[in-house]
């Protein structure tokens, strides 16, 4: 642990949360009109605890994340406030983000198969960042290299540091990944659909190694995703994204046990079970995501949602926080649970019994 | 039901069916692998031998000096006396030169002219493409205009032009002591060679900057510097080779063409070519072994550029 402690960044003691979003947005400029990727965009992040954001394709989840990092390309449209322990980054330049990067907030990217360097040695692309940031000797930050190497639980670490990325295998280069991310001791971790291009079997010894780095480094870990599978047991709370708007958030516990927008339930129901007998069809989500150009007027979802009301389609909720638990917010006229929502559901099973409609047993 | 498997069945086994001659080929294939394809090795064969030969030109015993006549019993074998044979194998020329060494000498101007050349286009047609395709903005702008504009002017005319403006230029300031005639050539062919490098170079930058790799860098917190010089620069060197070779050839052709025409070195295969070409009926070795070494080497260039490029999988651009 003492050998560790060159690596990290000294510990400060500053009360309050790591990061607190605040009605944050991060537009493009397109030749169709302006894309509204993430759209107003709030929460916090305690110092230590994970967070998962989960959502399907073009949410907004990876931008929400990247916008935070802020590596966004260049004449992005970035509002609201992004406060990093209780700094001001949101309007950082590049130049002053470089600071930042890597020494307080790491990435790990989707594929692994593209995110290495192809020329350059292993060893050589995770000393990068300990002689950029902490200023050490090649000599040094090679033996670092190695140690970081050996906790991503990497085996014979000496002879891979010498190995190109293409001698690695998928698994073994996101644990490189992450042993870049890891060196100069980030204070949070951003995890970008980190196991999506893997394995099942190697998704789980990855996700391993991110929940022993975080808990022995006492780091922050914002986990992105769109498998619920991935989150369920590493995270400590759960933002649920849909047409870049955060419509669920929950410790993660609450959110599995007492979901309340349809999106989620939907989701969950999305996601196939062992136990289901063979040739069951996948249930899929109708239809497709929102246009993020021309949003709809009322909730996003409505669209889609099976039980959606007059007043989806032209209202959209507020993020309210549940009346029966705590620190869960969500944004539905009818939350799973409600009456109007019972009644929906028994409306929709008598109607249509033989469409696989986003209907099951919740509880 | 049972009609979809067999669908499926049918399907499936028409592949299967032709698998036996391609199992065949991919277990041949990784031994064939081994030795380059025909074309680079002739090609590299004939380049390192012409390389060594050159160099090592003064230690050959059986080389003569390019610039003295030979004798036969004493006397000077004067205007085309000797066609190929024993004494001198390439036969000699008007003035009783041995064509052979005049050959291999004369490849070390080629060579040098060649090689410095493609060094100059690669050092500022590499830079200007990584900065341009790099930073983007106005910087790609500039730099595009003046790869356009040199890429539409016709070669030759460009180059001729260049030549003879840098001998004025030369005559006026004393600080140009030092550009000899080959330095001329040298400096003119280079700006010849800027424009497709720059152009190349620039839009292997362009997809490079997007990788994830590069933005894994960022993320990381590494300086553009860095990022150009550690992540974009190493991934552009099969690139820059492959170009090289091929522009060498193309390079080491200008050269003969400008000497033929009386613009380049009097030591260059082109003026040998250019001075025997009068009397081809008379003495055809000193003529067509200048044009066959000049052919030879800028195909031998051209051979090995190919098969770089196709093992890079680089698209060629207007070189």
């Amino acid at each position: 642990m003492n050998t560790r402690a060159t690596t990290q960044a000294s510990p400060r003691d500053i009360d309050g949360p790591l990061i607190e979003l605040h009605d944050v947005k991060t537009h493009f400029r397109t030749p169709r009109g302006v894309v509204r990727a993430v759209d107003g965009v709030s929460f916090s992040l305690e110092r230590g605890k994970a967070l998962g954001i989960v959502g399907e394709s073009g949410s907004g989840k990876t931008i929400l994340s990247r916008s935070i990092m802020g590596l966004l390309p260049p004449k992005t449209i970035r509002e609201g406030s992004i406060k990093f322990e209780s700094r001001e980054i949101g309007n950082l330049s590049r130049k002053q983000m470089r600071h930042i990067w890597g020494k307080e907030m790491a990435m790990i990217f989707q594929d692994p198969m593209t995110s290495l360097n192809p020329v350059m040695k292993i060893g050589k692309q995770i000393a990068e960042p300990l002689k950029i940031h902490l200023g050490m000797d090649s000599k040094t930050a090679w033996s670092t290299a190695e140690r970081l190497l050996t906790d991503v639980r990497i085996p014979e670490p000496a002879r891979r540091l010498d190995q190109y990325p293409h001698e690695l295998s998928g698994g073994m280069r996101q644990r490189v990944m992450i042993a870049i991310a890891l060196a100069c001791g980030p204070t949070v971790l951003f995890a970008d659909e980190p196991t999506t291009a893997l394995d099942v079997t190697v998704q789980a010894q990855i996700l391993d190694v991110l929940k022993d780095a975080r808990t022995e480094r006492n780091m922050s870990l914002v986990l992105v995703t769109h498998d619920l599978g991935v989150v369920a047991g590493h995270t400590d709370e759960i933002a649920v994204m849909y047409g870049g708007r955060l419509v669920e958030k929950a410790p993660t516990r609450s959110l599995f046990s007492h979901m309340k927008m349809p999106y989620t339930e939907a989701l969950m129901q999305s996601i196939p079970k062992i136990e289901d007998p063979s040739h069951t069809r996948l249930v899929a989500i109708g239809g497709r995501p929102p246009d993020l150009v021309n949003p709809p007027k009322g909730c996003r979802f409505a669209p889609r949602c099976p039980y959606a009301r007059e007043k989806c389609h032209n209202e959209e909720p507020p993020l309210e926080e549940a009346a029966d638990s705590a620190g869960h917010l969500f944004r539905c006229w009818y939350p799973v649970g409600s009456p109007e929502y019972f009644e929906a559901r028994e409306r929709l099973t008598t109607v249509s019994a033989g469409i696989p409609v986003t209907i099951g047993d919740v509880s | 039901m049972t009609t979809d498997m067999t669908d499926i069945v049918n399907t499936t086994e028409s592949p299967l069916g032709q698998q036996p001659p391609d199992d065949t080929v991919v277990s041949t294939a990784p031994r064939k692998r081994r030795i380059p394809k025909l074309g680079m090795l002739v090609g590299l064969i004939w380049l390192i031998g012409l390389t060594v030969l050159t160099v090592f030109a003064d230690y050959f015993p059986f080389l003569r000096l390019p610039g003295v006549a030979v004798l036969v019993d004493g006397k000077k074998q004067l205007s085309y006396k000797l066609g190929p044979g024993d004494v001198a194998w390439f036969g000699v020329d008007n003035l009783g030169r041995d064509v052979f060494a005049m050959c291999i000498y004369y490849a070390r101007n080629s060579l040098q002219i060649g090689v410095s050349s493609t060094l100059i286009g690669i050092a500022v047609g590499g830079t200007l493409g990584v900065v341009a395709g790099y930073f983007r903005g106005w910087v790609d702008r500039v730099v595009s205009i003046i790869v356009d504009c040199l890429l539409a002017l016709p070669a030759l005319v460009l180059a001729i032009m260049l030549i003879s403006r840098l001998d004025d230029v030369k005559a006026e300031y004393a600080f140009l002591e030092w550009m000899t005639r080959k330095w001329q050539i040298i400096l003119t062919l280079s700006v010849l060679a800027i424009a497709p490098l720059a152009r190349i170079v620039r839009a292997q930058t362009l997809s490079l900057r997007e990788r994830e790799f590069v933005l894994a860098a960022r993320s990381v917190g590494a300086s553009n510097k860095r990022i150009i010089l550690r992540e974009i620069v190493p991934n552009l060197i099969p690139t820059m080779v492959t170009v090289a070779f091929t522009s060498l050839g193309i390079l080491i052709a200008a050269e003969g063409a400008l000497a033929f025409l009386g613009l380049g070195l009097n030591e260059s295969w082109g003026s040998m070519i250019e001075g025997n070409r009068q009397r081809l009926e008379k003495a055809w070795w000193a003529t067509v072994f200048p044009c066959l070494m000049l052919f030879l080497t800028v195909f031998a260039f051209n051979l090995v550029g190919d098969r770089l490029a196709r093992r890079f999988d680089i698209r060629e651009a207007a070189v």
